[in-house]
Order: C-alpha cells, then structure tokens, then sequence
C-alpha cells in the first residue's frame, strides 16, 4: 500500500506541474494534468506487474 | 504576422528582467512566478516543488553533491544527480547548510523509502527547472 501511495503522490506532483506549464487555457491545461496522471499511474500498475512476474 | 517578423521576435534577446524571474524562480520554487503576479501558477509550481523535496527529504533521500573525495569516475557518476538536486535553489543550499539529507551512512540507506526518497528530491530540481523556464518565458513575453 505504500508503494501505491508514493506512486500516486509522485504522479501527482509531476502532473500538477506539467499541466501548469503546458497548455494555454485552464480547460486544456486541467485535461493535460489529468492526462499526464493517469499515464503516470497506468504505466506504473503495468510495469509493477511486469516486475512482478520477473524470478530476479 | 510574417515568417520573418515571427522569427525575429523568437530571436530577440531576452529582457535582463526575464533572466532575473528565471533566476529567482530557480532560488525559491514559485517566486519568478509569484513575482509577476501569478499566484496561481506559483502556488502550484511552488508547492509542488516545495512538497515533492520536503517529502523527499521526510522519506529519508539522499542529496548528491561533488565534494572532491570520490575516486575516478565516482565524482562523474555524482554529478547528473547534483544537478538534478540543484535545480531545488534554497532548498539545496539550506540542506547542504544544515547537512540535512547528505548523511552517506548504510544505516540511513537501509530505510524502506530510500529509494522514493532520492527520486523525489531528484523530482523536486527537475521539475523546478521546468517553472524556472516557464517564469523565463512569461516574463519575455514568450508565453501568457
């Protein structure tokens, strides 16, 4: 549980500033933040299970 | 606007003004913007900074730095991490101040979030980089 909640919480932080910085309104900028999490947090659930079927 | 007109203005040299937002949003993370008015965007970039080291630091990261004792290639290895702890401005300096964060011992890298804690304090420079170059450019007139 506390590897998901770092995870969350790193995806978070990294998502707030690339939607702040990227973009040029604030609806663009909200669905860019949103984008950028929930690829953090997709890609992270696959690779922990990809790493989790390896035997090293 | 004409295609030269749009790349003369992208080649104009930057106000002196911009190059000190970009300084001072390096220094503290959310200044540059928090000096030009944007509150928003300096509440979120700052915080997010702010947030990303001191949980690094909560969770027991380590800080890099080159201090002259490495052998060989180890002070080679130590700087892309020092550089990426650096673009945390104050925070670094504070730290390396303080010795907060420095300690190399095995007993501090035996703790469970180690690891999390040096991504984030790497995190926490990189991404502050990324608001100092945005601070730059609104202040250049480049970006909104």
């Amino acid at each position: 549980m506390r590897h998901f909640l770092v995870m969350t919480a790193f995806a978070v932080v990294a998502a707030v500033v690339f939607g702040t910085v990227a973009k040029d309104t604030t609806h663009d900028r909200v669905a860019y933040g949103l984008k950028v999490f929930l690829e953090f947090m997709a890609i992270g659930m696959l690779l922990s299970w990809i790493l989790y079927f390896l035997p090293f | 606007m004409s295609r030269a007109e749009i790349e003369q203005l992208n080649h104009e040299t930057a106000p002196v003004r911009a190059w000190l937002m970009g300084l001072a949003a390096w220094l503290v993370p959310g200044l540059g913007h928090l000096l030009q008015g944007r509150w928003v965007r300096a509440l979120l970039l700052g915080g997010a900074v702010w947030l990303c080291f001191l949980g690094g630091l909560w969770m027991g990261g380590h800080l890099f730095s080159v201090g002259g004792n490495e052998q060989g290639l180890s002070a080679l290895l130590q700087l892309p991490p020092m550089i990426a702890n650096l673009g945390s401005g104050v925070l670094y300096i504070v730290s390396w101040f303080f010795g907060a964060g420095f300690a190399d011992d095995p007993a501090h890298a035996a703790r469970a979030t180690y690891e999390y804690g040096n991504t984030f304090l790497l995190i926490a420079g990189l991404l502050n980089y990324l608001a100092m170059l945005d601070a730059f450019d609104i202040s250049a007139g480049r970006k909104a």
